[in-house]
């Protein structure tokens, strides 16, 4: 393909011949000479003309950047100190002493205003170009017709090249011409794309007398808003399956604590940020001892760590405080809120306010399954990680001895002292695998926000509603609710706004817990409800 | 009688006679008056809260929230009655194009029907909301996480703009109260004896309230509330009506604490803020009033100290109070003076 418009841009070269002419190009000459007598006659002309070299030109005097070194025309882009030819043709050297800067007035240059739409077209960004050619959609006349297609001949970007016949749809439905509109309106129905909706909308007003154009625009404008709300509505979807895997991830440790010990561990969300900055240090560390091709590695190497750490720090504070705590639920959360406090404060103390991860590029962009529904790379690896840290937690408690001993202690705690498992060891490597969670949870954060000492409160309140939602201590339950919690919330947030949605998703709550008080998964049988 | 009270009667003279004493012959700064004040009206919520936890058994993070709702009645008063000469707005509601007074701020025009609904409104909220809760017999944890989420949901409610509740930056902006200047060292030291003397009245309520049968049956539902239904109590409706008045002394609180502090922002209904009033009380001693009230004063005495000796510190100090409360603390500050008398001058129980 891009051999193809190479040769083809080639073949173009060799018969378009006034572009490689231009250095002898007499316009272009009484501009550099600055010849007062014949300047604006010259500068008209170059607007009329509009050739993708004169666009260039005009771009360098509108932007006050224009030099020349005897007869070539000189321009030099932002950032960088190179002169280079205003046209890519000149091959003619140039010496660097002899450049000189061209000045214009103010006057001078606004004749050449005319042309300072297109100077986006030439700029070497490709999303500068995207935008002006946006822009001309339906802000552009007939008369840019020409130029368009021009350009559209020599852009090699792909995205750059499909916007650009964009701009020429928008352009032709101007056309005097009925069947250049037919066509321009069968494209756009065809694409059904957002940009064109100014466009439309103004076809139809001009066309109001011609019933039968206006409402075939209007149809047309009725097909492109169907498929936006189609597009958010997935879009949304997506963002709240993304949402309650994060939740899922912090309520997952939650439950599982809090099932095993009835300890309600207001402290989780710590252990979330703990992870955060674990991910954040092994950045520094990678940033600081390695070379920066390896830099990438550093996220994939901080989710065990992030594991380790925050399952470090929990069996720390297990052991020191949340031991005396177990089967005293409402003392427990007193207590592990006091940590919460000093850990968000002796974070504070040692990393400041405000830090961020930088994404391993890997995980930049996204995938585009249709034009206007983007689903990035994180929030997919965020969904992927938790599905696999599901998978693994399922497969320790039910496949494995200690998953065994967890679930047999979440049971019956003297039942199992007795039959001779060590209860106290279980709680505190339940208590370690609940953190670490926590901490992996804290990983994938990093990715779609701030690493800040409080960055684990967000979360805490929403993963206790879906601990309570899901039945305590229930895999199963836990999952669902998460993820219900998450596309529900981000429904209704689609709905209301972000923060009736969450009073809304809260109401909603409430009226479910007055049928299934237990959750959703609630144990089977009839259990005593005081201690 | 005096004897059983001595120390009561240690505390009204002190905080009636002689701190007030000492600001008139200039002892004392009106500032720590006003401080005093405000204490006081934690010292009320704390009531409120030890009354639902520590008596019933039941762990509110809303009364916080409760405490903001008489706050923000007494600040909705307080704003109409300030409004400037010639304005007839409030100036966030200018900011958010509104032209006319929203139905809902209209009551807070005139002061009694404003403080009726300072306290009906909580009241009322906490009723709805505990019949449903109460009937589907959510408690303990459960209730607690529901809690604190309707805490975190109205705080979200009252940071809108569009609420017409201020938005984040609260309520404040306030000159005079019923004419009086707000500024003016006498206001102040009258707010001080008013806060006082509800604290006092609040303080002999809730005495009595948990030495009748009603306060009887509290303690019975925090300590086996599946007997108490056996036993043919309706602990739903104990429950709420227990709940409604924890409301409406908090918001009591709330509607005092306003005019000291001259502001109310969301930040104060804030989970945590709920939480550390428990705290209050479980440091100063769950099951028993004076406990909260000492508790409550305390932990804020403690809050002014760090904050202004050594700021970064005070989060570990509360994180640590907390724990250290929880853990070996089981009956807070009193129940510690209790052991100790208990140790040195043994009482043979003979009752």
């Amino acid at each position: 393909m891009l051999k193809k418009i190479l040769l083809l841009f080639m073949v173009m070269l060799a018969f378009v011949k006034p572009i490689f002419s231009m250095e002898q190009d007499s316009c272009i000459q009484i501009i550099l000479q600055k010849d007062k007598v014949s300047f604006d006659e010259a500068a008209h002309q170059i607007c009329e003309r509009k050739s993708i070299g004169d666009i260039r030109f005009a771009a360098a005097i509108l932007e006050k950047r224009l030099y020349k070194s005897q007869t070539i025309a000189l321009t030099k882009y932002k950032g960088n100190d190179d002169y280079v030819p205003v046209f890519s043709t000149t091959s003619i050297g140039f010496s660097k002493d002899s450049i000189q800067e061209v000045k214009l007035s103010r006057k001078q240059r606004l004749a050449f205003s005319s042309l300072s739409k297109y100077c986006n077209l030439i700029s070497a960004k490709p999303e500068v170009r995207i935008m002006g050619y946006q822009l001309l959609i339906s802000k552009g006349v007939l008369s840019d017709a020409p130029i368009v297609k021009a350009f559209i001949k020599e852009e090699l970007d792909e995205k750059v090249r499909l916007s650009a016949q964009s701009a020429l749809m928008g352009i032709m439905l101007r056309s005097e011409d009925l069947k250049d509109q037919d066509e321009a309106l069968l494209q756009m129905a065809k694409s059904r794309s957002g940009i064109f909706v100014n466009a439309l909308k103004d076809y139809a007003e001009l066309n109001a007398e011609d019933a039968g154009r206006a409402e075939k625009a209007n149809s047309i404008i009725r097909y492109i808003h169907r498929k936006e709300v189609f597009v958010n509505f997935i879009q949304n979807l997506f963002s709240g399956i993304s949402l309650g895997s994060i939740l899922l991830l912090v309520a997952l440790g939650l439950s599982i604590i809090y099932g095993l010990g009835g300890v309600i561990n207001m402290s989780h969300g710590e252990f979330v940020m703990i992870g955060a900055y674990t991910t954040f240090c092994m950045q520094q560390i990678f940033i600081a001892a390695f070379p920066p091709a390896w830099f990438d590695f550093f996220y994939i190497m901080s989710i065990p760590f992030a594991f380790i750490t925050s399952g470090l720090m929990g069996l720390l504070i297990e052991r020191l405080i949340i031991k005396h705590l177990y089967d005293r639920p409402l003392e427990s959360l007193l207590a592990t809120w006091g940590v919460s406090l000093m850990l968000i404060q002796l974070c504070r103390t040692i990393f400041g306010d405000v830090t961020a991860v930088k994404a391993p590029s890997f995980l930049n962009g996204g995938i585009e399954v249709i034009e206007g529904l983007m689903l990035p790379y994180n929030r997919l690896f965020i969904i992927g990680l938790t599905a696999f840290m599901v998978v693994i937690t399922y497969l320790v408690f039910n496949k494995s001895r200690l998953g065994l001993k967890i679930r047999s202690v979440t049971q019956n705690r003297n039942m199992s002292s007795c039959v001779g498992i060590n209860t106290k060891q279980i709680d505190s490597l339940t208590f370690m695998l609940g953190s670490g969670l926590a901490g992996v949870a804290g990983c994938a954060m990093t990715l779609i926000g701030n690493v800040v000492p409080d960055m684990g409160q967000t979360f805490i309140v929403d993963s206790f509603l879906v601990v309570v939602t899901g039945g305590v201590g229930k895999l199963v339950g836990t999952i669902v609710s998460a993820m219900g919690i998450g596309v529900l919330s981000k429904i209704f947030e689609f709905f209301f706004q972000a923060v009736y949605g969450k009073v809304v998703m809260l109401g909603i709550i409430i009226i479910f817990l007055q049928f299934k008080p237990k959750g959703l998964f609630p144990d089977k049988g009839r259990h005593s409800d005081d201690d | 009688m005096i004897k059983d009270n001595k120390y009561y009667i240690l505390f009204f003279v002190v905080f009636m006679i002689l701190l007030p004493l000492a600001y008139v012959v200039g002892l004392v700064d009106i500032n720590t008056i006003t401080l005093w004040g405000r204490y006081f009206c934690f010292a009320i919520a704390a009531i409120g809260v030890d009354l639902i936890w520590g008596y019933t058994g039941i762990l509110s993070m809303t009364q916080a929230l409760f405490f903001c709702f008489g706050a923000y009645g007494m600040g909705m008063y307080l704003t109409l009655s300030n409004l400037p000469a010639g304005t007839t707005l409030p100036a966030f509601m200018t900011w958010n194009q509104v032209s006319e007074l929203p139905l809902f701020w209209q009551p807070f025009e005139s002061f009694p029907a404003a403080m009726a609904l300072a306290l009906f409104v909580p009241a009322a909220f906490a009723a709805v909301f505990g019949f449903f809760v109460f009937r589907s017999r959510i408690k303990g944890v459960y209730f607690a996480i529901i809690t604190q989420a309707l805490a975190l949901a109205m705080f979200l409610v009252f940071s809108r703009n569009e609420t017409m509740l201020g938005g984040t930056n609260g309520l404040t902006d306030f000159k005079t109260i019923l004419g009086f200047d707000l500024r003016s060292s006498n206001t102040k030291l009258a707010l001080y004896i008013i806060s006082f003397g509800v604290l006092c009245l609040v303080f002999v309520y809730a005495k009595n309230l948990v030495k009748s049968k009603f306060g009887k049956s509290l303690v019975a539902i925090r300590d086996s509330e599946s007997r108490m239904r056996f036993t043919a109590y309706k602990v739903t409706n104990y429950n709420i009506v227990i709940f409604v008045i924890a409301a409406v002394i908090a918001a009591i609180g709330g509607i005092l604490y306003l005019p000291q502090t001259g502001i109310i922002t969301p930040g104060r209904m804030s989970v945590q803020a709920s939480i550390e009033m428990v705290v209050w009380v479980a440091l100063g001693g769950r099951g028993s009033v004076k406990g909260a009230v000492i508790g409550a004063l305390l932990v804020n005495l403690m809050y002014s100290i760090f904050t202004s000796l050594m700021p970064g510190a005070w989060l570990y100090v509360l994180g640590g109070l907390f724990i250290v409360t929880v853990l070996y603390l089981d009956k807070g500050i009193v129940g510690l003076f209790d052991q100790l008398k208990q140790k040195f001058y043994p009482v043979k129980s003979n009752s």
